[in-house]
């Protein structure tokens, strides 16, 4: 079943006089119980999908899209009030920066406990309720492997180290028992162990529970361990996206063969000492974004015919956009 | 926690002594002798015998006079003015309680009218209700509290006549002061008619009140509003709405508490300005408050005056800027430090 379905979704923003836009005809399909990995370099407009999503841009950016919605339910044509009952109930986000998405003056109890759902609770007495929701509180921790229930409910976000303000943070995204779950880059900046328990945590939701997950990252291994489904993003354009396997077999897109490239870990026949391989130059600002396929002036096999945007291309449920892709001979 | 008492207890101990150091340097640096200036009595009018005594301790190292100084001080024995010849700490102790009170009110008028206002304006950021707060705040706050007092006096007092010109509490009710807060004394007195008392000092209250509080509530009305917006576009703020939270539970749960406490120390800072406004206003109602008493004895050259009356004032401004932000250290959770180490 499909849960969100986004269709050419485009996001304009006010810079000094001129709409630029920074979301350019974004796809993008999430069905039931599918890990979805979001994937591009920093500044490509990852985390601006995940706010459209959710409804947190500033009201002068203007959203506009042929298609975005959630179980058939429009998102955006319907009132401010339904989504918000939709985003309360079924779609959770984790944020990146764990610690500046939680108040600074409440305890991590008392922003748990804000995000279990009233119509859960059985008990009618505000006593009564206190204690349940406290008892809830407390299996969500465990549930998310914080064993230290009492400390951690009764700090300030800025007194617990970061790894576990991020458990905390998926603890609470797990307590309204959503249907989707968005983490927004939720390993940034961790050490290893850390990371494997949180990657860890997250798959065990997906499995047990068979929550979907739009994972944003751009750690590929992480993605390649946890995710089925990939979408590479370039510059607020989605420039390919299909099955994992079938993208890290054959990728038709420029981009995301560089990606991958640029990933020593997946390149088995990489000799010693040998030069790793990057991408020439750097992501354009938004200020200076080209005209048609956003890659063209880093890409390799660019053409005079890149400066129109390339149609959609489908191969089976493999999407690319873009006018020479790699292995179109072999096609 | 004792620690931040401790340190702050500290903080204000040094600034007293150094407040006190300045207010006995200070009668060396008026003109005349610095025993006069200190005493307020003039040197031909003491006795042989008080006159030997003082030339004995002015003989003595400026330390053993600071010394004596700061033991008269404690003592509550702060001279005596050059023009009444009345002693300046009962004075000090009249109209210092005068001056609270009024400013008290200027600023929970403010405080009340402010605060709100500063929310509406943040909440209707970049619309037609935010941009006329803003420009009424404007004029407001530029226009100068003299003028404005004078202005309300003409309108209200002379050509509506609806407040009386000066004063606390009209001439006919003889309040015996107790606490010298006029209100208090009123309530506490019985030989009265108590009503009648209060309506009387609550109208002479309004106009001095009103021209204090407009430029504080201005003020304090642009600063809560700039606190909001900058909360209001945090990160922390965009979570919770991204948690499907209402809007309103957004701002009442974690909109207000985190906006109001970057305003708090900002205020406190506000206090000496409120202050200076109110001495300004005092001296246009004949308001019998320090800053009124403070200005006559500048007028007078009375010496003793000055250096008492600043003391007093400059202690008042650094023991209350002092508990505000002691206040808000010991509430602010951000700032407690993490106790352990966390699972």
């Amino acid at each position: 079943m499909v849960l969100l379905d986004i269709k050419n979704l485009t996001l304009e923003i006010d810079i000094s006089g001129g709409w630029v836009k920074a979301l350019d005809k974004i796809n993008m399909v999430i069905h039931e119980g599918q890990i979805h990995a979001l994937v591009g370099e920093s500044g490509s407009g990852k985390s601006l999908i995940v706010k459209a999503i959710v409804g947190a841009l500033p009201v002068r950016w203007r959203i506009t899209a042929d298609r975005m919605t959630w179980k058939g339910q429009n998102l955006l044509t319907m009132s401010v009030k339904a989504r918000r009952k939709i985003i309360r109930k079924d779609i959770s986000v984790i944020f990146q920066n764990p610690i500046n998405s939680l108040d600074p003056l409440l305890t991590l109890g008392q922003q748990l406990k804000e995000m279990l759902p009233t119509d859960k609770l059985t008990k009618t007495w505000f006593w009564q309720r206190n204690a349940e929701k406290q008892g809830l509180a407390i299996k969500l921790l465990h549930k998310v492997g914080i064993k230290n229930h009492q400390i951690c409910l009764n700090s300030y976000p800025h007194q617990i180290s970061n790894d576990v303000v991020q458990k905390f943070m998926i603890a609470m995204a797990l307590a309204s028992e959503p249907k989707l779950i968005i983490a927004d880059d939720p390993t940034r900046g961790m050490e290893v162990i850390a990371k494997t328990q949180i990657l860890k945590l997250l798959s065990r939701v997906n499995q047990v529970r068979n929550m979907s997950i739009l994972f944003v990252s751009h750690d590929l291994l992480a993605i390649s361990n946890m995710a089925s489904y990939m979408t590479v993003l370039y510059c607020g354009q989605t420039v390919e996206s299909g099955e994992l396997q079938q993208l890290r077999k054959r990728a038709f897109h420029p981009y995301t063969q560089a990606l991958l490239d640029s990933a020593p870990s997946f390149r088995k026949d990489l000799p010693p000492k040998s030069p790793l391989t990057s991408l020439d130059g750097t992501i354009p600002t938004l200020y200076h974004l080209p005209i048609g396929c956003r890659l063209g002036p880093r890409c390799p096999r660019a053409r005079r015919e890149c400066v129109a945007i390339p149609q959609i291309r489908r191969v089976h449920t493999h999407f690319y956009s873009c006018h020479f892709p790699l292995h179109w001979k072999a096609k | 926690m004792t620690n931040v008492l401790l340190r702050y207890t500290n903080l204000v101990l040094v600034t007293l002594f150094i407040l006190s150091l300045l207010s006995f340097i200070l009668a060396y640096l008026f003109p005349g002798e610095a025993v006069e200036n200190l005493t307020g009595l003039r040197l031909n009018e003491l006795t042989a015998m008080q006159n030997s005594a003082l030339m004995y301790s002015a003989d003595d190292n400026i330390f053993v006079q600071y010394w004596h100084y700061i033991g008269e001080l404690f003592a509550g024995n702060w001279g005596v003015s050059f023009s009444s010849g009345l002693p300046l700490y009962e004075d000090v102790g009249h109209y210092l309680p005068a001056s609270i009170e009024l400013s008290a009110y200027a600023l929970f008028l403010s405080f009340f009218i402010g605060l709100p206002l500063g929310f509406i304006a943040a909440l209707r950021h970049h619309k037609l209700t935010d941009y006329s707060l803003l420009s009424v705040s404007l004029l407001g706050y530029s226009i100068p509290v003299f003028w404005l007092a004078l202005l309300l006096i003409l309108v209200f007092s002379l050509q509506l006549g609806w407040f009386p010109l000066s004063g606390r509490i009209s001439l006919l009710f003889e309040i015996p002061s107790i606490t010298d807060f006029i209100i208090i004394d009123i309530l506490l007195s019985d030989s009265i008619d108590k009503q009648a008392a209060l309506i009387s000092a609550f109208r002479h209250l309004i106009l001095p009140t009103l021209s204090i509080a407009v430029v504080t509530t201005t003020l304090i009305l642009r600063i809560t509003r700039r606190s909001v917006i900058e909360t209001l576009n945090s990160e922390f703020i965009l979570a919770a709405y991204a948690r499907g939270l209402t809007p309103r539970q957004v701002l009442m749960r974690h909109g207000i508490r985190n906006a109001l406490i970057p305003i708090l120390p900002l205020l406190a800072m506000q206090f000496p300005t409120l202050l200076t406004n109110a001495m300004i206003v005092e001296s246009i109602f004949s308001w019998p408050g320090i800053g009124n008493w403070l200005i006559q004895a500048i007028y007078q050259q009375d010496y003793p005056a000055i250096r008492a009356g600043m003391l007093a004032v400059s202690v008042l401004v650094v023991i209350f800027t002092m508990s505000i932000d002691l206040t808000i250290r010991l509430t602010d959770p951000r700032r407690r430090r993490a106790e352990r180490a966390t699972t």
